[in-house]
């Protein structure tokens, strides 16, 4: 098992993340407060780790990098087929619908699951052929119930599907051939989903991994009395 | 050999407990080499705690299985944001007797398991080191009284920097001189009215992270992120706190990729002359010489390299006359969490609660005085963590799909809580580890241990039972909904990486590996620095006690030099 080494990774896009943590945080005169406040004074933590093989200069050469499930516009599937591909952003939509706020389709789950599940070939490929049976399996039960496959059905043909494969959810006795097929789109779509920005930072609305100066926690007197 | 240098101690580990023998030993003048089995790591380099998930192409998750089947405990560990850090079981295996399990979190870089460590700082108390004659008759004291220790705790409290609040509860002793406490989020002062109602205290939990600037490094930033380090040292970890202080004397000697492999020993005095290491870049072996050996590699490591330096003299093991080292091998009772929300806070707009990466609140033991009454032996803390986190929190496990779905999430996101609880692990003979007897070697050759270990004992059962039924009742008492959950087995030792014992101290050379000072009865300057030592495994957590005894151990080592005894 050989993993990535993260030096290696594309530099400039390593770059672009210490500068979203230094020097966008330097460019403005609250973050240079903060960062006169914060940065240790005389230690060898940051500005001058010891020896001399750390420090910013190797901040700039290295860092993660984003996936291209999120970076690559027009993003082509890598795994799925056309209509599979059509079929799991629609179910991945269902799951996670837009409303009043953004969903799936925004999070762009689909384009990331298509990216994990090819991902996969490498450690883990049942997931490639749990994915290919379980996207079967839905047309399989589409057509023996409606005559169609999913894509064809009409939005509320889906739902009424899709509802009768997650019963098991609700009645622990109830069983159905779909259930481990919703199981996996249903968690695959809300991690891809919470793991993203639309999903963490525009839905949730996460206020976290920030730089404070203090941490006030609770301000209510009505939890503390 | 004459034209090698002969060091007065070689401190084998620079995490917990080879970090605070560095420094004791080198600032008290003696001429130290630290031999760390990983390589150097940089703070500013190596951790990448500012990341959100979609900073990394798998979301911080790696690839699918990329990481292999990572044993209980381990997998929320190893992400995208520490795999560099982590050694991953499966590239270098440890061997399972048939049934046993057992979890070894290895992290070989300079500072070891300080790097991503969960920071929480309580003192053993005076019941905890005499548990057998004033508790309930079970197991072996310590040879050495919460008096004795005290000082020590002192010393590594103000040498690490640990914020918390000076109040006493019975036999849950606190520092007196500790940085303020962190203030509790939301649903942290509900569960503290709801278990006060019940006559249960909660305290201010004793933390090694800064509420304030300490000595040179800054306070906490409250990013939440130091699971998976910190690059500013606002938590305590010897890469930063440690080594930037010692490198640079003349006294001090620093040397990463070297993992010690056996411990030489002069057969003419009965005493240790120095250790052989594996250079993990050329794989090749070399010697070094020192007048005394602490090893502190980790409990593991250190039992391993004293089973791998076995001898004519020591057929068993080196400094194993007892019969007794890999036993007694110990853990707390560990088990899952019990999830749910708080009504009361549903709903409420978004908080940052991150705060200082762990809770700021947790409740010390209060169950005493139960003996004979119950199955069970000694007690447990309780841990929670409430509020916003980095997940889609308690509305995902909801049944459906769908916009009343997500809007359940959303509603539900600000108001989640979990609780869990460490139980005392009682020490076993039978729960060992030895080197495997089929041959397995690590990837420098070394040859690796085999687990024979089993958390699965009734008072674990026993114990655990009792702790779900307080979780339940505590959290009620606060108001909140808790999930349906499922009783699970107690989980593996090592998998809450707070495995202790199997070289204990004690006054008998018989029955114990190491005396008081955690000297090898056997061997008296072999000094077993780490949690090997540990007698009992009460429900506190021990990195803080680990350090204050190689503290105190390499306080004494350096006494006994200055008086010429070593």
């Amino acid at each position: 098992m050989r993993r990535k080494d993260k030096t290696m990774q594309k530099p400039q896009i390593g770059r672009r993340r210490a500068l979203k943590y230094f020097g966008l945080l330097g460019a403005t005169a609250a973050g240079r407060e903060f960062l006169e406040g914060w940065l240790p004074r005389g230690s060898a933590t940051m500005a001058s780790p010891a020896p001399a093989a750390g420090g910013l200069h190797q901040i700039q050469e290295i860092g993660p990098s984003p996936s291209p499930a999120d970076t690559e516009s027009p993003y082509v599937p890598r795994f799925f087929k056309p209509d599979e591909f059509r079929t799991v952003e629609v179910l991945t939509e269902m799951i996670l619908p837009t409303d009043e706020k953004p969903g799936a389709k925004e999070a762009k789950v689909a384009n990331y699951i298509d990216f994990v599940v090819y991902s996969a070939s490498e450690f883990e490929p049942s997931l490639q052929k749990q994915w290919i049976d379980g996207l079967g399996l839905t047309n399989q039960l589409s057509d023996k119930q409606f005559g169609e496959p999913f894509l064809q059905l009409s939005p509320v043909q889906q739902e009424d599907l899709l509802t009768q494969m997650s019963v098991p959810e609700h009645d622990p006795n109830a069983r159905h051939a779909g259930f481990p097929f919703y199981r996996l789109l249903k968690g695959m779509t809300l991690e891809a989903f919470f793991t993203s920005k639309v999903g963490l930072v525009d839905f949730l609305d996460y206020q976290g991994l920030a730089f404070l100066t203090s941490f006030p926690g609770c301000t209510h007197p009505e939890h503390q009395t | 050999m004459s034209s090698q240098p002969v060091y007065d101690v070689i401190v084998v580990g620079s995490g917990a407990a080879g970090g605070i023998a560095c420094h004791v030993l080198a600032t008290k003048g003696l001429k130290v080499l630290c031999l760390e089995a990983g390589r150097r790591i940089v703070s500013a380099r190596d951790f990448h705690t500012h990341m959100y998930p979609y900073d990394w192409a798998y979301r911080g998750q790696g690839k699918p299985g990329e990481y292999g089947k990572l044993p209980q405990g381990m997998g929320w560990k190893i992400k995208e944001w520490t795999d560099h850090l982590y050694t991953i079981p499966e590239e270098d295996p440890y061997a399972l007797a048939p049934g046993a399990k057992f979890t070894w979190t290895r992290m070989r870089v300079l500072g070891g398991r300080t790097n991503c460590w969960g920071r929480g700082c309580d003192r053993f108390g005076p019941l905890d080191f005499k548990a057998k004659s004033l508790q309930d008759g079970w197991g072996e004291d310590w040879p050495i009284s919460y008096e004795e220790v005290a000082p020590y705790y002192d010393a590594v409290e103000q040498f690490i920097g640990v914020a918390g609040s000076p109040e006493d509860v019975y036999n849950t002793p606190s520092g007196k001189h500790l940085l303020p406490p962190f203030n509790p989020r939301c649903g942290e002062w509900l569960i503290k009215k709801g278990a006060e109602k019940l006559g249960i205290k909660v305290l201010p939990k004793p933390l090694a992270v800064l509420s304030k600037p300490y000595h040179g490094r800054p306070e906490c930033h409250y990013c939440g992120g130091c699971n998976w380090g910190c690059e500013v040292a606002a938590r305590y970890g010897s890469v930063d706190s440690v080594f930037p202080h010692l490198e640079g004397r003349p006294n001090f000697t620093l040397k990463t990729n070297a993992a010690v492999h056996t411990v030489l020993m002069d057969h003419e005095t009965g005493k240790a002359r120095g250790v052989t290491y594996i250079d993990a870049e050329n794989k090749q072996e070399y010697e070094v010489y020192g007048k005394a050996v602490v090893l502190a590699a980790s409990m593991v490591e250190s039992i391993r390299i004293l089973f791998n330096s076995r001898n004519r003299e020591y057929p068993n093991g080196l400094a194993n006359s007892s019969g007794t080292l890999g036993r007694y091998l110990t853990e707390h009772v560990a088990f899952n969490d019990l999830e749910g929300f708080f009504p009361q806070l549903a709903g409420r707009p978004t908080t940052n609660d991150d705060g200082p990466g762990e809770s700021s609140l947790y409740i010390p033991r209060y169950n005493y005085g139960h003996k004979d009454k119950k199955k069970y032996l000694r007690g447990w803390r309780f841990d929670f963590y409430t509020g916003c986190g980095m997940g889609p929190g308690p509305g995902a496990s909801m049944a459906g799909f769908g916009s009343a779905y997500k809007k359940k999430i959303k509603e539900l996101y600000p108001a989640a809580f979990s609780i869990g609880g460490y139980g005392e692990g009682l020490a076993f003979d039978w729960n060992y580890v030895e080197i495997d007897p089929d041959g397995l070697r690590d990837r420098l050759g070394i040859p690796q241990v085999r687990f024979h270990t089993n958390a699965e004992y009734p008072q674990a059962f026993a114990i655990q039972a009792e702790m779900y039924a307080q979780m339940e009742e505590i959290m009620k008492a606060s108001g909140a909904e808790i999930f349906p959950y499922k009783k699970v087995a107690p989980y593996p030792l090592g998998s809450v990486t707070h495995e202790a014992g199997g070289a204990r101290m004690g006054d008998d050379p018989k029955t114990s590996v190491v005396d008081k000072w955690n000297r090898s009865h056997d061997v008296k300057n072999i000094i077993v620095a780490d949690a090997a030592c540990f007698v009992t495994h009460p429900e506190k957590q021990i990195t803080h006690t680990l350090m204050t005894l190689a503290y105190r151990a390499c306080d004494h080592l350096a006494d006994d030099f200055r008086q010429g005894n070593v």
